[in-house]
């Protein structure tokens, strides 16, 4: 009966649509091909309504596009002139779509795409879930924690929904049910993770919305990154919060399930003390029983931590007292008080990425007297020498900020910031070596082979971008083979793992993980092939449909109502973010960005509104879209595998303090705009 | 009858299949190009024209592929809850209002604009000596006449439907989202998801 209901809501509201339209249809002018400029005005308008019907029908939107597009322009043009109205239609339908062709930001599209399913495929999730479940087990509602987390860093790397949200549902789901979370913050935790991928750069929506709106997708990624993060934060903090108040929801799990088995190395180390690293050195210098290789192994393993923080320290402290052009040897001699800095240095170049976000941070809050242009040195830093074009072109003026400051060519003194920050990382090396028992050494370990590749994938790519070392599409690529390499790795160790015992790894097996490698490229590449061409004919349709749009002067007509309507600016961003809320019901977020954003951001200069800021609030916006009932894709897809008695009520009733979060999310955005903004603005200097 | 759809969706699927493997010639294209920028110093004019080549005719070309798997994004608020009866009414209408008219009008237009294309020898003009674009440019043509054709069996697939009151059957693909073989990965058996409804039960007793 619910079903009926639904399926007369939408005819009544088609119904209404359609008779609006037959009612404001100029008839009589349409009839005789003379249309003053107003009755085209109004057809735009009605163009628009009709299109939301046509999509309700359920027909593929493209071709919908597509056909009334052609149709509507074929009008406009032959009110102009009937005798070339047809060749003029052609003209624009065609380039219309080798525009869409040969755009270089769409390009990027299929290459995350690709990334995405290479990556899914790796098979990492499980491992990945499992160490940050160890990892995290201390917290209160660690599972959901654990969950939330994995979402967000497997989803930002692969951005689709369904397929994590239906992985998760596999692993994580059953894993809380067990440990008798609730079932609702238990469903809510996946399915609100598994859309954090959508907001997350690199996500596809910011692309989308990027060469639709003409806002540079380099900024939207620099700006949509701690709107991101805040998002994930707070839902951690609220499963934090939830659980430390009311346990009986998450019940802290037993001690027995925290354990982490311990290999026999570690054991019969262990047994003469509990510092990993103190006991590790023992092994290796002096005689303790354990072969000596596999202790070295776990201490240079051990010390990796410690050559992250060194390798932070060596970037950020060249990134300080640049700019120099030789390199020098005074980085190395200064940190000289850390013993492990020589080493540091050899691992510097390939964390310059990481290391130079780090010190983006520093640079920006500390602000050194004399130095404004400071992070676009910083930028450039790690970029070496040859410094490439894309950074010259994207930041707009380095060249011309202050020549006077002709280069020294020695390095300048570090500054008082510098030596703050070399204190907290001598501390934090501290604390991690006094609390580095065997326990915490085997949890890095899983996350060493499951969380860091993936995180380290995503922030070369996002560095990179952001940066402006290479454009997104080349990110991407670059993204892309990292994820060949990550499938490849991982079959291996897969392979090596099974291996038989004792003996080597035989031909056959590894034939059989080369045709598996194959079988993973070709299915990702069909399905890469699917997706981009569902989402760029999109793109096709709506290139002739905007075309009619305008011709018809149904953008000036939006425009002059809405400036009739003497709208605040926030009365303005309200309305139209409620606008899309509701659109988010019908349409997909494809469909929204592509169809109504070319009529929403021309509106945005009347109102003195940042492009760039209202694309922040859209991904954020269409968020909620899938979390919202009925229509909320990740509570399907939840729903296909989880056990027959959680229910889809269930399942929509713990979306929504998730949802709500979103909202909140939202005004918290609004009211502080430099949470998106502040990013760009010191990048891009804007 | 079935014979002849299914052959062309056959044709379609193969077209596509074979277009879609331009996804790894450009990743490493790009990841190539990337390299040569930066380690060997001896980044190549051309390869931006190339790029854009690989991903439009990636996309344009698996346009048929992805009708042919039903993979064009719908709005299904109202649809999925359609008789298939109902849906093939719809589509049928659609197909001939909306789709024949769109698609043969880019087809028919990117005829015209690459034979122009051809005949004064066209080079891509963002590089000088850029490489040329006329094949480039026949790829919208000829995209088209396959979405066209695959259209086409869509609209014969409406009227069987109409016919028999059920949608006939289609060629199976990869599926992004493919349950089953997420759940062989994780090594999920359902009777392990059934098992888990004794957590679930005594909190929600079933209706």
């Amino acid at each position: 009966m619910r079903i009926r209901k639904e399926l007369w809501f939408g005819f009544s509201l088609m119904a209404l649509i359609i008779a609006a339209v037959l009612i404001f249809t100029p008839w009589g002018n349409l009839v005789d091909g003379h249309l003053s400029k107003e009755d085209m005005g109004h057809l735009g308008l009605l163009m628009l309504a009709l299109i939301v019907v046509a999509i309700m029908l359920g027909f593929p939107t493209a071709f919908t596009l597509m056909g009334m597009g052609v149709f509507f322009a074929w009008l406009a043009y032959r009110s102009v002139d009937p005798a070339t109205a047809g060749q003029r239609v052609f003209d624009a339908f065609v380039q219309r779509t080798y525009g869409v062709m040969a755009n270089d930001v769409l390009i990027a599209i299929p290459l995350f795409l690709f990334m995405g399913y290479l990556v899914e495929r790796a098979q990492l999730i499980d491992r990945l879930f499992r160490s940050l479940h160890l990892a995290t087990s201390r917290l209160p509602g660690s599972l959901a924690v654990a969950t939330i987390v994995t979402c967000a860093i497997f989803a930002t790397a692969t951005g689709i929904v369904g397929a994590v949200v239906t992985l998760m549902g596999l692993l994580a789901f059953p894993a809380m049910l067990k440990a008798g979370y609730n079932v609702k913050i238990a469903a809510g935790a996946v399915t609100a993770g598994g859309c954090l991928g959508i907001l997350i750069p690199p996500s596809v929506l910011l692309i989308v919305y990027g060469a639709t709106a003409g806002v540079s997708v380099v900024q939207l990624y620099a700006g949509a990154f701690f709107p991101g993060m805040m998002l994930a934060t707070l839902y951690v903090g609220y499963i934090v919060v939830l659980a430390k108040w009311r346990p009986a929801l998450m019940p802290p799990l037993s001690e027995e399930e925290r354990r982490v088995p311990l290999p026999a190395l570690a054991q019969a180390l262990a047994a003469r003390g509990g510092n990993a690293f103190a006991g590790l050195w023992r092994a290796v210098t002096g005689d303790s029983g354990v072969p000596r290789h596999k202790a070295l192994g776990q201490l240079v393993v051990s010390l990796v931590p410690a050559l992250a923080i060194a390798a932070v320290l060596l970037v950020t402290y060249r990134a300080a007292t640049a700019p120099v052009v030789e390199a020098s040897a005074a980085g190395l001699v200064e940190i000289g008080g850390l013993a492990e800095a020589a080493a540091g240095a050899e691992e510097a170049q390939p964390s310059g990425v990481i290391g130079a976000e780090e010190a983006e941070d520093e640079g920006g809050v500390k602000e050194p007297p004399g130095e404004e242009e400071k992070p676009q040195e910083i930028s450039a830093a790690p970029a070496g020498e040859e410094a490439p074009r894309e950074t010259e072109l994207q930041e707009a003026k380095p060249q011309d900020a202050k020549p006077e400051q002709a280069m020294p060519l020695e390095r300048l003194p570090a500054p008082a910031w510098y030596w703050i920050v070399l204190a907290i990382g001598a501390a934090a090396a501290a604390v991690i070596y006094r609390l580095w028992n065997w326990e915490r050494l085997e949890v890095f370990k899983l996350l060493l082979t499951s969380f860091f590749p993936l995180a380290l994938l995503i922030l070369a790519v996002l560095g990179s971008i952001v940066f402006g070392l290479a454009t997104p599409a080349e990110a991407a690529a670059v993204g892309a083979f990292g994820g060949f390499v990550l499938v490849m790795i991982y079959r291996l160790i897969a392979l090596w793992r099974t291996r038989p015992p004792g003996g080597a790894v035989g031909g056959a097996a590894l034939w059989d993980a080369v045709k598996d490698f194959g079988v993973i490229i070709k299915e990702s590449s069909f399905l890469t092939a699917r997706t981009s061409a569902m989402v760029c004919w999109l793109f096709v349709g709506s290139g002739i449909f905007s075309a009619a749009f305008a011709l018809l002067g149904g953008q000036e007509l939006v425009e002059k109502w809405v400036l009739s309507l003497n709208l605040t600016p926030v009365q303005f961003l309200i309305l139209a973010q409620v606008i899309i809320f509701l659109l988010g019901w019908p349409l997909e977020w494809t469909e929204i960005i592509i169809i109504f954003m070319p009529i929403f951001i021309p509106l945005l200069p009347h109102f003195d509104i940042n492009p760039l800021f209202f694309g922040l609030l859209v991904a954020l916006n269409l968020q909620t879209a899938f979390l919202s009932p009925p229509v909320a894709m990740a509570a399907f897809y939840l729903k296909g595998v989880s056990p027959p008695h959680v229910t889809l009520n269930a399942i929509f009733a713990g979306m929504m303090p998730f949802m709500g979060l979103q909202i909140v999310s939202m005004f918290v955005l609004y009211a502080w705009p430099q949470l998106g903004l502040w990013l760009p603005s010191v990048l891009y200097g804007k | 009858m079935q014979r002849i759809l299914l052959f062309v969706d056959k044709v379609s699927t193969f077209v596509g299949h074979a277009f879609s493997f331009l996804i790894v010639a450009l990743t490493l294209h790009v990841a190539w190009e990337v390299f040569r920028r930066y380690v060997l110093d001896s980044p190549r004019a051309w390869a931006f024209d190339v790029m854009i080549m690989l991903y439009g005719t990636l996309f344009m070309m698996a346009g048929a592929y992805t009708l042919a798997k039903n993979g064009h994004v719908r709005g299904d608020i109202l649809y999925g809850f359609f008789r298939p009866r109902t849906q093939a009414t719809i589509d049928l209408v659609l197909y001939i209002v909306f789709f024949l008219p769109g698609v043969v009008a880019l087809t028919y237009a990117g005829y015209f604009y690459a034979s122009e294309s051809w005949a004064i020898n066209e080079h891509s003009t963002i590089t000088s000596e850029g490489p040329p674009i006329y094949p480039f440019k026949t790829v919208i043509p000829v995209a088209g006449a396959f979405v066209l054709m695959q259209g086409i069996v869509e609209i014969v697939r409406c009227v069987i439907c109409l016919k028999n009151g059920a949608w006939p059957s289609r060629e199976e693909d990869v599926e992004e989202v493919d349950v089953d073989k997420l759940k062989e990965e994780l090594h999920v058996k359902d009777e392990d998801i059934q098992k888990l409804d004794r957590y679930v039960a005594p909190k929600e007793p079933a209706r």
